[in-house]
């Protein structure tokens, strides 16, 4: 009798559990397609940028005035750098955060490596642990980046980078996040924002009709506005990639920990029903036994 | 909407497309000075200063606070990329105030300092006036 409660104890825990993890995954599903399509919406806001730069940049090509601006600068040594971890708030997420953190090392043991000071940037309270085991310094971490970045809350740490980046306190920018790249594709990435490698993307510039625009004011100073335009979306981005990816992440690994809850509830009871079914043939064979012994 | 007395206005922020409608005509800050734009407008791109966005469109006026960004227009395409884009009947006169006073206690010490203690305060203003008259 003892084994067949137990087995039942253990059946009971088992659907309790599947029950969180149910709700967890419908859960981060919800809370993924918001976040979705605050991405989707925000990317209008990018494309129509690096629409804009790239006409700037082909009337600028005629003018043969060669552009700089100090976020486009390539610095020949670098001196100092700041790596952001873009990591998340909540755990069971499966894999997410280790495949970022893992990218973040190897960037921090290459800076050690080069004897390169780096500053190491966390948001999120998992890489924020995960530092502290280890025992690296961090210079700053956020907690408040959720699964809805807004664009007022980055733009503060865009600014400082930036100013920092110009005043020459650093020289090289990394966030290290999850890229969102299909439904069923993120991958952990370490990106190099500042300096700002190319403004525009490698789409093909002469598919379309060339227009002649009127600048207000030049072209030149419509670029020095928009350099640190774009590097705000493209922060914005990170930060927006990472919130999508981590609800894909957690919907993935709470499905398959339901999915595992399912297959352990099915074998508990099999395994209830099979004790059970030996109790009674045992029962009766003690009856049939107790029988025969009287008469 | 191609058709040469119809504008289609895009107000596009960071985190979405505020607006996408015809329009009949609009008014905007550049970054130096109002700029109005009809139909037929050649292609420009632009700098936004702050200040109202105001809309005249066939279902009726109405207008915004923008504060900084970039215009391009194409063909009938006005397309507004901005920070911020604030409905002017949203727009509360007491924050804009309390802005206001804000930066002017602020101590500008460096000309860099100066210049975006200008145009903070150029931008505090116009909201105020804004709200207040939106208000009225």
């Amino acid at each position: 009798m003892a084994k067949a409660r137990a087995i039942i104890k253990r059946l009971k825990a088992v659907r309790n559990v599947r029950k969180i993890t149910r709700t967890m995954e419908l859960v981060a599903t919800a809370r993924f397609k918001k976040a979705m399509d605050r991405a989707t919406q925000a990317a209008a806001y990018t494309r129509k940028i690096s629409e804009i730069v790239a006409d700037l940049s082909n009337t600028m090509d005629e003018g043969s005035s060669s552009f700089t601006h100090p976020l486009l600068q390539q610095r020949d040594t670098e001196k100092k750098s700041i790596l952001l971890v873009i990591t998340s708030n909540r755990g069971l997420c499966g894999g997410y955060n280790g495949g970022v953190l893992r990218h973040a090392q190897t960037r921090i043991r290459q800076t050690k490596a080069d004897q390169i000071p780096l500053d190491i940037e966390v948001s999120g309270k998992r890489g924020i642990g995960f530092f502290k085991f280890q025992k690296i310094e961090t210079t700053s971490s956020y907690t408040h980046f959720e699964d809805k970045p807004t664009f007022d809350e980055v733009d503060v740490l865009a600014k400082r980078y930036i100013d920092l980046f110009v005043r020459g306190e650093i020289d090289r920018l990394d966030v290290s996040y999850t890229k969102f790249e299909t439904m069923s594709r993120q991958k952990a990435v370490i990106e190099t924002l500042l300096p700002i490698g190319k403004l525009t993307s490698a789409e093909p510039a002469s598919s379309k009709p060339k227009v002649e625009y009127d600048f207000l004011p030049t072209p030149k100073e419509i670029l020095e506005e928009i350099v640190p335009a774009s590097f705000k979306a493209r922060l914005f981005k990170c930060f927006l990639d990472a919130a999508v990816s981590e609800q894909i992440a957690r919907m993935v690994a709470m499905k398959s920990a339901t999915d595992n809850a399912d297959d352990m509830i099915r074998s508990i009871r099999a395994q209830y029903n099979r004790a059970r079914q030996s109790q009674i043939t045992s029962e009766l064979s003690e009856i049939i036994g107790g029988a025969a012994a009287l008469e | 909407m191609a058709s040469g007395d119809k504008l289609r206005l895009i107000v596009v922020t960071p985190e979405r497309t505020l607006l996408d409608e015809p329009v009949s005509a609009l008014r905007f800050p550049l970054y130096d000075g109002d700029i109005g734009i009809l139909p037929g407008r050649i292609p420009l791109i632009g700098r936004l200063g702050a200040g109202e966005l105001r809309i005249k469109a066939p279902t009726g006026d109405t207008s915004y606070f923008i504060d900084g960004g970039f215009v391009q227009v194409i063909g009938s395409n006005v397309t507004l990329l901005t920070n911020r884009a604030i409905p002017a009947k949203e727009l509360s006169a007491a924050d804009a105030e309390k802005q206001l006073t804000e930066v002017l206690a602020r101590v500008a010490k460096t000309d860099e300092e100066t210049a975006t203690k200008f145009a903070d305060q150029q931008r505090a203003r116009k909201m105020l006036a804004l709200a207040q008259r939106s208000h009225s």
